[in-house]
């Protein structure tokens, strides 16, 4: 029973009404943003924007210029590196899909904004008492059992709130309907072990020029929290080897020592 | 043993020039922390979303615990290998040693978001991650080294029955203060195994836990090299050139081990290494210039034998650890982030106020408990 959003992002028509609904439920703070290059603003994701919508042009083959419009937030991993890192616990990737954090536990130490390899958390830089925020997937929306935010107030039905497999079969569904509109690839289907944030796009992410600003694609499948683990899972054995070579060292110098000593008594 | 209280050095407890500018310093940085802690990390340093660890984490943490690796070191040189020639360097090691870790403990309480919350790791666990484990061997060896200081601050005042409770431990907190050490040191270069994509391909490696490893036994050797010639010119006292030297060709072998393990990581992973731009620069400077180069200079027994020669070599490859550290954590990154990162003023005086308060506390020490071995009636 895991929950997953399903992005369509050939139905988006970038009226960014899912930005301002996460504002308003989440009671994010307004800022003065700015417009990126190509129109998208706000031009980065902060502690108080949780959801943006990217804005991209691409030249068509045949002259014309094609908009494309892709919601970048939190991709809830199946299995998160930010959850992985924090060392004390305070995110956590609840069974129901939605990774969540506890404002109670974070120390601050900004681990998970080095190894979310989406770039997702943010930092309160602002505040004194600062605390990391991201899209919560309306983890407590969810539990009421209402969808996201978001995917509510969508007008076009870009954003799909589901169970992930059904999702998945859906998203294959409709590239298999209509080939020539999507792009053959699910991304967050097996990226960086899977996510619960998943795209359809009309072109690749690399033609959308998006892999540099969060949408990686050379994340392989495997959740990037396995490094860290496969490292811990080892530092036992570490700490026992070394312990036992040195006592183990120790009273092989010492009994050489007093060999030593007893020899010259002798002789 | 001493049964009163006597001056180590002429003119101990006096104020002399280099003490007031340090002084000075350290007032600066208390300043600056004091508007950190009140204003928060954004109005004090240049920390953003793209670069949330900077100057902080590159130098108060991962450099400060690489250089105090000496402890560690020496620990093991003598208690371990048996090699008791370098006893002598014990005590100016653990010094040093202790005031690398407490730069750490309070250059890391000014740069967590939540200060306050700095034990949350003691309760709060997740033994997936490997910043925990960090949290808990470096708290635990930090005390490790102040029992150590401890014990030689009680053999100063004589309290004989004491010290005899602790000799009889003794090998416990020698392989304890070992097996931590060899946990954090390298595992603070695990911290950045999760980040391969976002990382240069010159430093993003499965080998960084053995790597930084290393390089911290580079810099706890050269960072003793240096601390004994100062000291012995600023307490007065003779260089123990002879042992020195001797420690040089362990460097020397150090720093060529590590050399070889860098090279061939490199060839392994087909890094692209051939190439011209700021990022290769920092690299060619780190890895030619501050392991190489002083690996041959330690090779000629007249560097070796010499002052200045020692202080180049050892000099060149403390510099060197953290050059790497720098390297790792944010040169690494500058291909990859759409801002860019230099430390605020705040930020450079905080850290330059730790260094100093490192080199206060030391001479402190220095001054007022028995590191040298000719203050001792005998070391046990
Ligand atoms: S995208 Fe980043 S912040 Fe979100 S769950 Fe994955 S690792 Fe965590
Ligand atoms: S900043 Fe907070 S949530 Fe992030 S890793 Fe550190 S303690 Fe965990
Ligand atoms: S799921 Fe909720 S928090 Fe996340 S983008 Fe949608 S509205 Fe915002």
């Amino acid at each position: 029973m895991s929950k997953a959003v399903l992005i369509d992002t050939t139905k988006c028509i970038g009226c960014r009404a899912c930005q301002v609904a996460c504002k308003s439920w989440n009671d994010l703070k307004g800022e003065r943003t700015v417009f990126s290059e190509t129109w998208s603003n706000p031009r980065f994701l902060s502690s108080n924007e949780y959801n943006r919508i990217i804005f991209r042009e691409i030249d068509r083959p045949d002259g014309q210029v094609s908009w494309h419009f892709i919601s970048r937030r939190c991709m809830h991993c199946n299995d998160p590196a930010c959850a992985s890192v924090c060392p004390v616990g305070a995110l956590e990737k609840m069974k129901e899909g939605p990774v969540v954090y506890d404002d109670g536990k974070c120390i601050g130490c900004r681990y998970c904004m080095m190894a979310c390899p989406f770039q997702i958390p943010k930092f309160e830089w602002g505040s004194a008492v600062p605390l990391i925020r991201k899209c919560t997937f309306c983890a407590e929306r969810q539990a009421l059992g209402l969808a996201p935010s978001c995917v509510t107030t969508c007008p076009t039905g870009t954003l799909l709130f589901g169970e992930r497999p059904q999702l998945l079969k859906e998203a294959y569904r409709r590239i298999g309907s209509e080939p020539k509109k999507y792009y053959p690839q699910v991304y967050g289907e097996k990226t960086a072990g899977g996510t619960s944030t998943l795209y359809l796009t009309a072109v690749s992410l690399e033609d959308l020029g998006l892999t540099r600003v969060g949408f990686r694609t050379d994340l392989g499948d495997v959740p990037q929290g396995i490094y860290g683990r496969a490292w811990m899972s080892k530092v036992p054995f570490v700490a026992v080897a070394v312990g036992g070579l040195c006592v183990g060292l120790h009273y092989l110098h010492k009994r050489r020592a007093e060999i030593k000593a007893e020899e010259r008594k002798e002789g | 043993m001493a049964e009163k209280v006597q001056k180590w050095y002429p003119g101990e407890g006096k104020l002399t020039i280099g003490r007031a500018i340090l002084y000075v310093v350290l007032v600066l940085g208390l300043i600056s922390a004091a508007a950190r802690l009140f204003l928060g990390l954004g109005a004090t340093t240049n920390l953003n979303d793209a670069f949330p660890w900077g100057l902080w984490v590159s130098f108060d943490i991962l450099a400060g615990v690489a250089l105090a690796g000496g402890g560690f070191t020496m620990a093991a040189t003598i208690y371990i290998f048996n090699l008791k020639k370098f006893e002598p360097l014990l005590r100016p090691a653990k010094l040093s040693a202790f005031m690398g870790y407490l730069v750490f403990v309070i250059g890391l309480f000014f740069d967590l978001g939540q200060p306050w919350r700095i034990w949350h790791p003691m309760v709060m666990w997740n033994p997936h991650s490997v910043l925990f484990e960090v949290s808990w061997c470096v708290m635990l060896y930090t005390t490790v080294l102040a029992i150590d200081l401890f014990i030689i601050g009680l053999e100063r005042y004589g309290k004989e029955s004491w010290i005899k409770f602790f000799r009889d431990i003794y090998l416990v907190l020698v392989v304890a203060g070992i097996m931590l050490s060899t946990l954090h040191q390298s595992s603070l270069g695990a911290l950045f195994l999760l980040m391969p994509q976002k990382m240069s391909d010159l430093w993003a490696t499965k080998a960084l836990g053995p790597l930084f490893f290393c390089s911290a036994v580079i810099g706890g050797m050269s960072v003793i090299t240096l601390e004994s010639l100062l000291s012995s010119k600023i307490y007065k006292r003779k260089p123990e050139i002879g042992i020195l030297s001797d420690l040089g060709k362990g460097l020397a072998i150090a720093l060529l081990v590590y050399f070889a393990m860098k090279v061939t990581d490199l060839y392994a992973r087909g890094a692209t290494v051939w190439v011209w731009d700021w990022v290769h620069f920092w690299f060619f400077v780190e890895l030619f210039g501050t392991v190489a180069l002083p690996a041959l200079l330690l090779s000629f027994p007249e560097v070796r034998k010499t002052q200045k020669g020692l202080y180049w070599a050892a000099g060149l490859a403390a510099f060197g650890v953290v050059l790497n550290r720098f390297n790792v954590s944010l040169t690494s990154y500058i291909g990859y982030r759409q801002f860019g990162y230099f430390p605020s003023a705040m930020e450079i005086f905080v850290t330059a106020a730790l260094i100093a308060m490192g080199i206060l506390i030391f001479d402190l020490g220095m001054r007022y408990l028995p590191i040298h071995r000719s203050e001792l009636g005998g070391e046990h």
